[in-house]
């Protein structure tokens, strides 16, 4: 029997939903939650304790949350380490890939996540964590957990694995070669009428997409300064229906003049964390009240008349980007200089 | 204008003739051989109305020409150690064993001709004697086929097609490099020869353009791959089908400095948007620095208006997930991958080598252990001859 | 995404969050890291007038890719 260890966030592992977010590193006897659905289809592999902790927790101390994280597990002398799934949530996703990748440098086990393949835990894996690809919510458990068993069983057997679509999990980014159906010409033409007719595809991703910084802003003391926001800040009552997880658009509010943003007349509708804090005094999240006190001193020229906002909650990085284009369309349009841009 | 190109079967092959410090040796296909130092591969051609099958004047692509099918002609020469150039690389034929999936080469008739350098020659000219010798030898292979009947007869020629299909264009860089890094164009080397320049389709698969090139084997283009261009021929087939084929544009391209650099990829993207091309087809020869004037093309062609596709293989540490391209413009985004020229190929034993027994690296070439796919001839062809490609595990 | 295709149309953006290391995943280039999720400006104004004074100072900054300042506890 193969010891493992999963790895769960305060929900998952049944600590709490977003008032249990701030919950440091926990250890718990056996398999919790989705643990016990995966240690049932789990062959030749024990699932002997399970390790819980907070998103929120985890996102602001990283390190010491990491430190306690690999304490707990060296004790479990484990031979695999499982994380999830966390379908589309970001910070859960984060933390799986982080904690994995921390725990497969230090103690030189196998590991395994699962989560959407959107979710930025991807990117934060790095190709260092297999990851088994997930539905976007919960709805996608039952067809995950068998997944994760087999992919679990062929890491912890040692056998070397085969191409992603075959063990089902998804591509690290390792190049391996082989035949394709068409020789490369053919396949250009293929590539060329379809950019042509709109839709640009390509064998090799634009992994490097990075946009350098532009240069600072001359004198901010003259500049226009815009808000934006992915905290999901909207007018009280959420007039314009703005999801509170994977929008699918953004929204323009006017500020018509306001100076800050009165608790009572907007609120947060992110559903990635608890909006108590930030409803009390919407200030915390997009802080109209201060940036307007600046320009009156002089430290900046303006305030940009108009609040954009979305939610960064489970948004597939193809909408985001879409929105961030249609956003800063409109910024060039009204002579915007500068962005201050808040996030969860 | 119209071309014929004229198919004649491999048992018509004719003798090679007797030459001074070259021996010839021909291998059926699939034996267990290992050919090392390979400069270039040909395919046996010849005119019947007597103009040379590769031309130095006078313009190719029209009329006819004879090939003799299932025959490639390799020249090897391993260049003296002493005098060896700067940028020589490894270059692997396997006509058997695992790597023999990975040459194209390995499906044919080889004659192979070593070449055993003289005294007294410098590299460049042990290079052009190679070069032409290679090219006569194919000739005279192919001179049987002037009294046979052919079994098939392809023609090229662009009729006209319907205007609403877009118009594409193939964009074919020539090395620039130097010496030993040239590419020729009728006999003329790419730095000289007035490019950026627009080709008839059909000079290209009639031997205008020939190889002494000789950097890394797998991403470099050997004579036969212009002849046999899957490029050029997939765009003559289309032609009127779903795309006009507006031409081919011959570039430089490792160019030394960035101004030259920028230089002849603008020049470039105005010969493709000069030919009205909506499209191209951007190639790439060899690898490394030849990589960014592929991308500054793109860059050029998409700030033209004309839409690109690339063809480039990849450079990836098999165990890295780090991105395997040398360079990457946010334009490029429709690149095909011709495969991943860092993996490694399993060992394999020949029975026998041809070219020369010990590899640059001075191990024997029959136990040269496994052998990254970057040396096998052709293997990561960037026109796109073949099919190995790259995709994420 | 949004930091990265605000400066992709050439306008400074910094970003507040306390979740730098996924702001640095997705392309943005300055970010200033907020004391957290719920709040990512704090509590107080006086928490609100740091974190925003630290975040117009980066604005007026030339940086390296992917910068991420810290704010200072008072």
């Amino acid at each position: 029997m193969v010891r493992a260890v999963h790895y769960l966030n305060q929900f998952f592992a049944g600590l709490g939903g977003e008032e249990a977010a701030e919950t440091p590193p926990t250890r718990l006897e056996g398999a919790v939650g989705p643990g016990r659905g995966l240690a049932a289809e789990l062959q030749g592999v024990e699932i002997v304790a399970t390790l819980a902790c907070g998103d929120d927790y985890f996102g602001e101390h990283e390190e010491q949350a990491l430190a306690s994280l690999v304490e707990l597990l060296e004790a479990e002398r484990p031979g695999l380490l499982v994380a999830g799934p966390a379908f589309g949530s970001g910070r859960y996703g984060h933390a799986c890939a982080r904690f994995l990748r921390t725990a497969s440098e230090r103690l030189r086990i196998p590991v395994l996540a699962a989560m959407h393949e959107e979710s930025p835990g991807v990117g934060t894996a790095e190709g260092k964590v297999l990851i088994v690809p997930t539905a976007v919510n919960v709805a996608g458990m039952r067809d995950a957990l068998p997944r994760m068993a087999r992919l679990a069983e062929a890491v912890v057997s040692g056998r070397e694995l085969g191409p992603p679509e075959e063990e089902g999990y998804l591509p690290r980014g390792f190049r391996r070669n082989r035949f394709a159906p068409k020789p490369g010409a053919e396949r250009a033409v293929d590539l060329l009428l379809a950019k042509l007719a709109g839709e640009a595809r390509s064998e090799i991703a634009g992994g490097f997409d990075r946009v350098p910084p532009p240069a600072p802003v001359p004198d901010l003391s003259r500049a226009l300064l815009a808000l934006v926001t992915e905290a999901g800040c909207v007018p009280q009552g959420n007039p314009d229906r703005l999801p509170t997880i994977r929008a699918q658009g953004w929204l323009r509010y006017e500020l018509a003049g306001s100076r800050s943003l009165a608790a009572g007349r907007y609120e947060s509708v992110h559903g990635g964390f608890d909006v108590k804090l930030a409803n009390e005094d919407p200030n915390r999240l997009v802080p109209l009240d201060t940036v307007s006190e600046l320009a009156d001193e002089g430290r900046l020229g303006r305030v940009h008349d108009v609040l954009y906002t979305t939610t960064g909650n489970g948004t597939p990085v193809a909408s985001a980007t879409r929105f961030g284009r249609e956003i800063a369309a409109e910024l060039k349009e009204a002579g915007v200089e500068a962005v201050l841009l808040s996030g969860t | 204008m119209a071309w014929e190109l004229a198919t004649f079967p491999t048992e018509l092959m004719g003798e090679a003739p007797v030459l001074d410090g070259v021996e010839v040796e021909i291998v059926p296909e699939g034996a267990p051989v290992r050919v090392t130092h390979v400069l270039d591969a040909v395919e046996p051609r010849i005119r019947p109305d007597g103009r040379a099958a590769f031309p130095t004047e006078g313009k190719a692509g029209e009329g006819r020409t004879n090939r003799l099918e299932g025959v490639t002609v390799l020249s090897c020469l391993d260049f003296p150690a002493e005098e060896r150039p700067l940028h020589e690389q490894e270059s692997v034929v396997d006509l058997a064993g695992p790597g023999a999936e990975l040459t194209p080469f390995a499906q044919a008739t080889n004659v192979v001709l070593t070449f055993h350098p003289r005294g007294g020659l410098g590299n460049e000219e042990l290079e052009a004697w190679a070069r032409r010798t290679t090219l006569s030898v194919a000739e005279e292979l192919a001179r049987p086929t002037l009294e046979a009947e052919p079994q098939e007869v392809e023609r090229f020629e662009l009729g006209p097609a319907d205007p609403s299909l877009p118009a594409v264009a193939a964009l074919v860089q020539l090395s620039d490099l130097g010496p030993l890094y040239y590419q020729y164009l009728y006999g003329v080397p790419a730095g000289e020869a007035a490019l950026p320049r627009a080709v008839d389709p059909a000079e290209i698969l009639d031997g205008a353009v020939t190889c002494g090139e000789y950097h890394w084997a797998a991403l470099r283009n050997p004579t036969i791959v212009f002849q046999r261009n899957a490029l050029v021929r997939a765009l003559f087939r289309e032609h009127g089908r779903r795309l006009r084929f507006a031409g081919v544009v011959l570039m430089r391209g490792y160019e030394q400095s960035a101004e030259d650099k920028r230089r002849a990829a603008a020049a470039a993207a105005e010969a493709a948007a000069g030919l009205g091309a909506d499209g191209a087809i951007v190639t790439t020869d060899a690898g490394g620095n030849s990589h960014t004037d592929a991308m500054l093309t793109v860059r050029a062609c998409e700030a033209a208006g004309v839409r690109t596709t690339a063809i480039v293989a990849e450079m990836a540490d098999p165990d890295s997930t780090s991105p395997g391209l040398t360079d990457w413009v946010p334009e490029a985004d429709s690149i095909v991958s011709a495969g991943n020229a860092e993996e490694l190929v399993p060992a394999w034993r020949p029975g026998r080598v041809l070219g020369g027994g010990r590899l640059l690296d001075g191990s024997p070439a029959e136990e040269a252990g496994p052998i990254p796919v970057r040396n096998y001839l052709g293997a990561a062809n960037q026109t796109g001859q073949f099919t190995l490609t790259a995709t994420s595990w | 995404m949004l930091a990265k295709e605000i400066e992709r149309a050439g306008v400074p953006t910094v970003f507040v969050t306390s979740l730098p290391t996924i702001a640095t995943m997705v392309g943005a280039n300055r970010i200033v890291r907020g004391p957290a999720i719920t709040h990512p400006f704090g509590l107080d104004e006086a928490d609100r007038r740091r974190i925003v004074e630290r975040a117009l100072e980066m604005l007026e900054t030339e940086v390296e890719p992917a910068t991420v300042w810290e704010v200072e506890a008072e």
